[in-house]
C-alpha cells in the first residue's frame, strides 16, 4: 500500500503551512495557519484566558456550505485539545487554520465527511507545527471501514466507504489517548472495540509499553501514522538545518 | 422615629452570597461543590440542577400539534424545546434533469420491490434516490430568541448550520425513511387485448412496466424555541416524532390531465414506515481540576492515566454528565454523543461520537452505550 505524502511550509505568506496527500482515499489537502493573530471583533464572546481556534474548510470545487460548517466544528474541537491555548502569547489571540481541499472526490450534500477527516486533521496539524504553535502532543488519525462481511478495511476509497456498513474515523494522541472517535453506520460495541484496537495499531504502531515515538524509524513494514508525522517533520528540519550540518 | 428603613443599616452586611450569585461568579466551583460535597456534609453527589450524573431531564413529546403540516411534533427535554414540522411536496420525475438516465439503471429491480427484507441492489436504489434527489431537506433554526446568545432573525449561526447537517447526515446514514414511501407510481393500463385485434404482434412480455411519476420531498423544519443545552437530542427526537406522525396523501397520475392528483380523504393517506427508532443521547465530561488547562504541558500518558483510575486513589476527578443543560455545557470541553436503536432486544449503535478531550475511552464508551440503551427504552415510552 502506498503511504501518504506530506510536505511542510509550502506557502510563503502564511505563518505555517502544509500539504497532505493520501493516495488510498485520493484526498489532498493544503493547510495554512496564521497565529497568534489579533482577532478583530467579538472580544466579549471569547474566553479571555485562552486563544481562540478558528478553522475554515474550503472545498475544491464548490462554495463552502453547511457541511463545511459541521466539519469545521469537529476540527475545532479536536485541534483545541492539542493546542496549548494558554501558553504565553496566546491568550486573547486567535489561531486561524485554513484548509483547502485540493484533490479527491467532491463531497455530496449530507455527506458525513468521515472520509475526509484524516486528511484534514493531518494537514492542519502539520501546518500548526510549521507555524510553531505550541502543542503538548501530536495526533494521528485513521479511517477504518467495516464491510458487510465484517472485514475491517484501512483507508477505504470513497466507493468502498459508501458500501461499508460502518465507518470509523479515530484519532489518537502521541501519548495514547483517544482524542476523537466519529463512527457512523450500523455496528455493535464488540465491532467497535476491534476497530479501536486496529486503529491504535495503525496510529501508534504495535503496542510497546511506554513508547513515545520513533520505534518505527528503521523503515519497518508496520510504519504507523504517528511515525509518519514525526518523519515528515524530521525531514523538514533536516533540510532547514542543512547549512549547519554541512559546517560541522 | 424607628422606621424599618433606619433599622436596616444596623445589620452587618452579610459576607455570604446567595447560591444564584455564587453560581454566576464561580460556575466551576459551584458545580464541583455539588458533585463532590465535603464528606462531613453526608450528602449524595448531585449536579447543580439536582440530577444524578447519568440522569436525563424530564422529557415530553406531543405529536400532531401543527394542523397544516403533514406531520409535526413538539419535544421538550427540560427547558430545551424543539418544534418540528414535516411538509411534503411533489417532485415530478419530468422535472429531474437526469431522471431518464438514472431510471434505466434502476429499472431492473423495480418489479420486485415488495420483497420484505430487500436485496443489496434495492437498498442501493433506495439510498441513491433519497440522497441524490435530495428527498429529505431538514433545516434547523435557532434564530427564534431561544437563548440570549442567539439574536432573533439573524442569519443562521454556525451551530444551527452544523446541527442541520448533522440531522441530514444521520437521516441518510440510518436510512430512516424508506424511498418506497415517497414514490408515486403509475401503472399504464394494459391495452394489449385492443392491440391484438389490430396486429398480431402479441409478445408475452409486459410492455408497460409501472413507472415512477413523482417523488414526495419532505421538508423537515425544526425550530428550537427554547435552548437550555443539548440541542441535538431535542432536535433529533422532534424529527423522529414528526416523521412517525407524518401522513402522505394518496397521490396518483391522472392520464387525462397529465398531472398528479392527491386525495383529500384522510383515510386514504398512508403513514411513513420508518426503519427502526434511533435515539440520540448526549453527554459531557466535567473535570474537577479547573486549572488543568493551565498545566496542559504535563498531560499524563494514557497508560498512567488508566493505572491511576484503577487504583481509585484520591477523590473522583471527573464526571460524565448525561443530557447537559446550558450551564454545564459552558463548563465542559469534552463531549460524546451516542445514537442507538434496538432490534429484537439487541442494541445497535448507529453513531458514536467523542470529541474535545482525552479522558473518555473504551470503558466509558461502553457505559455510555448502556446508558443510551436505557434511554432508548425511556424514549420509546415517551414517543409512544
Amino acid at each position: 500500500m502506498v503511504g501518504p505524502t506530506a510536505s511542510l511550509s509550502n506557502l510563503h505568506r502564511a505563518d505555517g503551512s502544509a500539504s497532505y496527500k493520501c493516495p488510498a482515499t485520493g484526498f489532498a489537502v493544503l493547510g495554512a495557519v496564521n497565529g497568534p493573530v489579533e482577532l478583530p471583533a467579538r472580544r466579549d464572546a471569547l474566553k479571555p484566558e485562552e486563544a481562540t481556534v478558528e478553522v475554515f474548510v474550503k472545498p475544491g470545487n464548490a462554495v463552502p456550505g453547511v457541511g463545511e460548517k459541521y466539519v469545521e466544528g469537529i476540527l475545532r474541537d479536536v485541534l483545541s485539545t492539542v493546542i496549548l491555548r494558554r501558553e504565553k502569547g496566546l491568550p486573547r489571540r486567535g489561531v486561524v487554520i485554513t484548509l483547502a481541499i485540493v484533490g479527491g472526490e467532491a463531497t455530496e450534500r449530507g455527506d458525513s465527511y468521515l472520509t475526509l477527516l484524516p486528511a484534514l486533521l493531518h494537514a492542519a496539524q502539520l501546518a500548526l507545527i510549521s507555524a510553531a504553535i505550541p502543542l503538548p502532543m501530536t495526533l494521528a488519525t485513521t479511517l477504518l471501514g467495516v464491510t458487510r462481511s465484517g472485514e475491517i478495511i484501512r483507508d477505504p476509497s470513497p466507493a468502498v466507504a459508501k458500501a461499508a456498513t460502518s465507518l470509523h474515523a479515530i484519532s489518537f494522541s502521541s501519548k495514547g489517548h483517544l482524542l476523537m472517535n466519529e463512527s457512523l453506520g450500523r455496528f455493535d460495541f464488540d465491532t467497535w472495540e476491534l476497530v479501536r484496537q486496529q486503529a491504535a495499531t495503525i496510529c501508534r504502531g504495535a503496542a510497546t509499553p511506554g513508547s513515545d515515538g520513533d520505534a518505527a524509524m528503521g523503515g519497518t513494514d508496520n510504519a504507523h501514522v504517528d511515525g509518519f508525522v514525526r518523519e515528515t517533520v524530521e525531514d523538514h528540519l533536516h533540510r532547514d538545518y542543512n547549512w549547519k550540518l554541512e559546517s560541522i | 422615629m424607628t422606621s424599618p428603613a433606619t433599622a436596616a443599616p444596623s445589620v452587618p452586611p452579610s459576607l455570604s452570597l446567595p447560591p444564584s450569585q455564587f453560581a454566576r461568579l464561580q460556575p466551576h466551583a459551584y458545580l464541583l461543590a455539588h458533585l463532590s460535597p465535603p464528606p462531613a456534609m453526608n450528602q449524595p453527589s448531585v449536579r447543580a440542577n439536582g440530577r444524578a450524573a447519568s440522569q436525563f431531564r424530564v422529557t415530553s413529546a406531543n405529536a400532531g400539534s401543527l394542523t397544516h403540516t403533514n406531520g409535526s411534533a413538539v419535544v421538550r427535554i427540560g427547558d430545551t424545546a424543539a418544534v418540528c414540522g414535516v411538509r411534503a411536496e411533489l417532485l415530478h420525475t419530468e422535472d429531474i434533469a437526469s431522471w431518464s438516465v438514472s431510471q434505466s439503471s434502476s429499472a431492473t429491480n423495480q418489479s420486485n420491490e415488495a420483497g420484505g427484507q430487500g436485496t443489496d441492489a434495492e437498498n442501493e436504489v433506495d439510498r441513491a434516490q433519497i440522497e441524490d434527489l435530495n428527498l429529505l431537506v431538514p433545516n434547523l433554526s435557532l434564530s427564534t430568541g431561544c437563548a440570549p446568545g442567539f439574536i432573533p432573525s439573524a442569519p443562521p449561526s454556525a451551530l444551527a448550520q452544523s446541527l442541520s447537517h448533522q440531522i441530514l447526515s444521520l437521516l441518510h446514514s440510518t436510512r430512516l425513511v424508506k424511498a418506497d414511501d415517497l414514490r408515486v407510481w403509475y401503472q399504464p393500463p394494459n391495452l394489449e387485448h385492443i392491440e391484438n385485434e389490430m396486429d398480431v404482434d402479441g409478445g408475452s412480455e409486459n410492455r408497460h412496466p409501472r413507472e415512477i411519476k413523482a417523488f414526495w420531498v419532505l421538508y423537515i423544519d425544526i425550530m428550537i424555541i427554547s435552548l437550555a443545552g443539548n440541542a441535538f437530542d431535542a432536535a433529533w427526537a422532534s424529527v423522529l416524532a414528526a416523521l412517525r406522525d407524518t401522513k402522505l396523501p394518496k397521490a396518483w397520475w391522472d392520464v387525462d390531465n397529465e398531472t398528479i392528483l392527491c386525495s383529500e380523504d384522510i383515510n386514504e393517506a398512508h403513514k411513513l414506515s420508518l426503519r427502526g427508532m434511533p435515539i440520540a443521547s448526549s453527554f459531557c465530561v466535567f473535570e474537577a481540576d479547573a486549572a488543568a488547562g493551565w498545566r496542559a504541558v504535563v498531560i499524563p500518558d494514557a497508560e498512567e492515566q488508566n493505572a491511576e483510575k484503577q487504583k481509585k486513589k484520591g477523590p473522583q476527578s471527573r464526571w460524565i454528565l448525561a443530557d447537559p443543560d446550558g450551564y454545564e455545557e459552558g463548563l465542559t470541553m469534552e463531549k460524546a454523543c451516542v445514537v442507538v436503536d434496538k432490534e429484537n432486544g439487541k442494541t445497535v449503535i448507529l453513531k458514536m461520537e467523542k470529541l474535545g478531550g482525552w479522558t473518555i475511552d473504551t470503558e466509558d464508551l461502553r457505559q455510555l452505550v448502556d446508558i443510551s440503551a436505557q434511554r432508548w427504552d425511556e424514549m420509546k415510552q415517551i414517543l409512544g
